[in-house]
């Protein structure tokens, strides 16, 4: 039985903007990648890299703006209850092309999916493309395809699974090692392993001794959600709301020393 | 009165079983079901013989790379490795037949989503047997389908399993 439940951390004082998680992203989730990035409609990616400013309203003064990258891919909910999962995206699928896995991961199977985009309206993140046209791969590409992720054809909603075929990969490698238990299999997603600054990192978040461990982040006071309020919330008003609604409670934890960008990031603000 | 409907439904008729066929052979193509065997392989005489060397294990010639993926069909030089080419049939043989010219067809090809790993199901601690998916392929003496038992692998059959054995029947198990 699985134990592992996989977060992300991602330290945006550390995040250049590079963009390298979201090419190596792309490259080992077999998307085409465009020279041109404002095609929107054209556009697939799972990892998208915003460019935030705090001067947004302007009126600021030159040496006040500061700007940041978010890279944004899909957080993988798990609902109010982690035990009994259901993302948002989840529940509204009417062909069980998304699933949530043992381990926490939101699946989409790409082969299965109908594309009617309920899922893509149910996303609060907004982490899930629809494939508008075939995937048109330039020169040789092609040739460098990866082979344990299958090709997203047209007219299919895809997204970032974390990476999990490299879970796979990884398992298959323990158990030739003769390692049987499942628990103690652990991977690096792409985007971890490209991040030249080490701004993302990947692990359990059950287990204390992993750098993501979710009750450290939990009272880590630079840590934040993306768009979940209710974590500034207190204790009280939060069960309170929670009792009422499902909130998404991602997997995936920013941590920045700017109070102005976990401010937009969060929503706190606004809500 | 019965000749009109007749008439009015045998376009119907044809229609039907005209789609019927297409779609079997469409299926058919698309499942690999005529997979092309350049040589009929015996598995019995050649399962039989190793057994008696104390070496009667399919990961002889089916075996596993370093990182835990599976090897699939042989290549020649697996035959190779027992054949050494002294008579006249092997040398025939090894001087006609190449890797590269004849591809091997494979009735057992799972789709492009499907994640399936035979390390993780073989060498679990609920160990399963290359029959249980693959039929009695240790006494077939060829390549042809009638020889299987158990037929394309839909995901039923790895669920009842999975159901079985209390594995996980999450779709991340075995999609990607």
């Amino acid at each position: 039985m699985m134990n592992v439940r996989w977060g992300m951390s991602i330290d945006l004082d550390k995040c250049t903007g590079c963009g390298a998680c979201q090419i190596s992203c792309m490259q080992e989730n077999n998307m085409p990648i465009f020279d041109e990035d404002s095609d929107i409609p054209k556009r697939v990616t799972f990892l998208d890299l915003m460019k935030v400013t705090n001067d947004f309203e302007g009126g600021k003064k030159y040496g006040e703006v500061q700007t940041a990258f978010i890279p944004k891919m899909c957080m993988q909910c798990s609902g109010n209850d982690p035990k009994n999962p259901h993302p948002p995206c989840v529940t509204v699928c009417p062909v069980v092309a998304t699933d949530v896995g043992d381990d926490g991961i939101v699946s989409q199977i790409w082969s299965r999916c109908i594309g009617c985009r309920y899922c893509q309206a149910a996303c609060p993140y907004e982490a899930r493309v629809f494939n508008w046209w075939k995937p048109r791969y330039e020169g040789d590409f092609k040739q460098g395809l990866n082979s344990d992720v299958s090709v997203a054809s047209r007219g299919t909603v895809v997204k970032c699974t974390f990476c999990s075929h490299i879970w796979k990969r990884e398992r298959d490698r323990a158990i030739a090692g003769g390692e049987t238990d499942i628990n103690k299999v652990t991977y690096t997603p792409a985007c971890v392993s490209a991040c030249p600054t080490g701004a993302i990192v990947f692990g359990d978040l059950n287990n204390p001794n992993s750098p993501v461990y979710e009750t450290r982040l939990k009272n880590d006071p630079r840590a934040v959600r993306m768009v979940h309020s209710i974590d500034q919330q207190p204790e009280n008003e939060r069960a309170r709301r929670m009792r009422i609604k499902d909130y998404p409670n991602p997997k995936v934890y920013y941590l920045s020393s700017q109070k102005w960008l976990r401010d937009i990031i969060s929503g706190f603000q606004n809500s | 009165m019965k000749r009109t409907l007749l008439l009015i439904l045998l376009p119907f008729f044809v229609f039907a079983c005209l789609s019927y066929i297409v779609s079997i052979r469409i299926c058919d193509y698309a499942m690999a079901a005529q997979p092309e065997k350049p040589l009929h392989f015996n598995h019995k005489s050649h399962g039989e013989y190793l057994q008696r060397l104390g070496a009667g294990d399919c990961e002889l010639c089916h075996g596993y790379y370093d990182n835990g993926r599976f090897m699939g069909t042989p290549a020649i030089g697996t035959c190779k490795s027992c054949h050494n080419g002294t008579t006249a049939a092997e040398k025939a043989f090894f001087k006609g037949y190449n890797d590269t010219d004849r591809p091997w067809g494979s009735y057992a090809k799972q789709p492009d989503l499907v994640y399936f790993s035979h390390i993780a199901v073989l060498k679990n601690t609920k160990q399963a047997r290359c029959s249980s998916c693959h039929g009695d392929k240790k006494n077939s003496m060829t390549t042809k389908k009638t020889d299987r038992i158990m037929g394309k692998m839909p995901m039923g059959q790895c669920m009842d399993c999975h159901d079985a054995l209390r594995i996980s029947n999450k779709c991340l198990v075995c999609h990607d």
